[in-house]
């Protein structure tokens, strides 16, 4: 059976991004190996410790670093996490002083809200209803 | 805060959404069965029973489910059983009991369907979570 295990979200400084994924967002530090001048540097959800890594990776790519902020500048989400509750997540978060380009909205079966990761990303939170 | 400008993505949203035909009531209606079934997945929970939940035929409420969470009622149900069952296994209850806990009968169903879905079978799943722990 074919499994996913790692996904990624392109961070432009990884320590700062670590700190907004661990501190703020509440993702826990899995695994931070030391390749070249960067790391693999992966998260993973408080209730899922051994379930999908997210890979806070580094942008040394200049066409992604493109790509990126195209995307940014559209308002797009790189990725979607999910929250139990999107209305008490989203006053949480606001009071830790996150940036939000869309508060919580229903969207068909879900209710979404897009913050602001300060690393380059939107990225969008999804309860589902 | 939310910004005045609507970007890109947000003004396809809003067009996205104000095309889509399913009525709210229906949403409201799937909503209900699919809270049914997180109540109730420890007892037997028939397709009927969820159906007449969401005041729809059979037919109509498989294919109205499908179309908003993506999957059937029938492996949202199981997906959810399993998920209960991977939690009570990591609490340390013995196979037989996370087995009814969860709403199936049969511990050989249970067994085959855990491993399905997980890659593992129960004492496998509980044998890595205890030596986990360790």
């Amino acid at each position: 059976m074919i499994k996913i295990y790692v996904t990624s979200v392109p961070v432009e400084d990884q320590g700062k991004a670590l700190d907004f994924y661990t501190k703020i967002l509440g993702f826990i530090k899995k695994k931070d190996i030391p390749l070249g001048e960067h790391k693999w540097l992966t998260v993973v959800s408080p209730g899922e410790q051994s379930g999908v890594e997210l890979l806070l990776e580094p942008m040394a790519f200049e066409p992604a670093k493109l790509y990126q902020r195209s995307l940014k500048e559209a308002g797009i989400p790189w990725t979607s996490f999910a929250v139990d509750d999107i209305g008490k997540e989203y006053q949480r978060l606001c009071n830790l002083g996150v940036q939000f380009s869309i508060a919580p909205r229903q969207a068909g079966p879900v209710m979404i809200a897009v913050l602001d990761d300060t690393c380059g990303n939107y990225i969008q939170l999804m309860q589902e209803l | 805060m939310p910004k005045e400008n609507k970007t890109y993505f947000e003004r396809k949203l809003e067009r996205i959404y104000a095309e889509d035909s399913l009525p709210a009531r229906q949403y409201v209606q799937i909503r209900q069965s699919k809270a049914f079934m997180e109540k109730y997945y420890s007892d037997r929970v028939e397709l009927n029973e969820l159906a007449r939940e969401a005041f729809m035929s059979r037919f109509h409420y498989v294919r109205i489910f499908q179309r908003m969470y993506g999957l059937t009622p029938r492996i949202y149900l199981r997906d959810l059983r399993i998920s209960k069952a991977k939690g009570l296994i990591r609490q340390g209850l013995s196979i037989t009991q996370v087995c009814l806990d969860v709403g199936y009968e049969s511990v050989s169903t249970f067994s085959s369907l855990f491993k399905k879905c997980t890659g593992y079978t129960p004492k496998e799943y509980q044998n890595l979570h205890n030596s986990n722990l360790e």
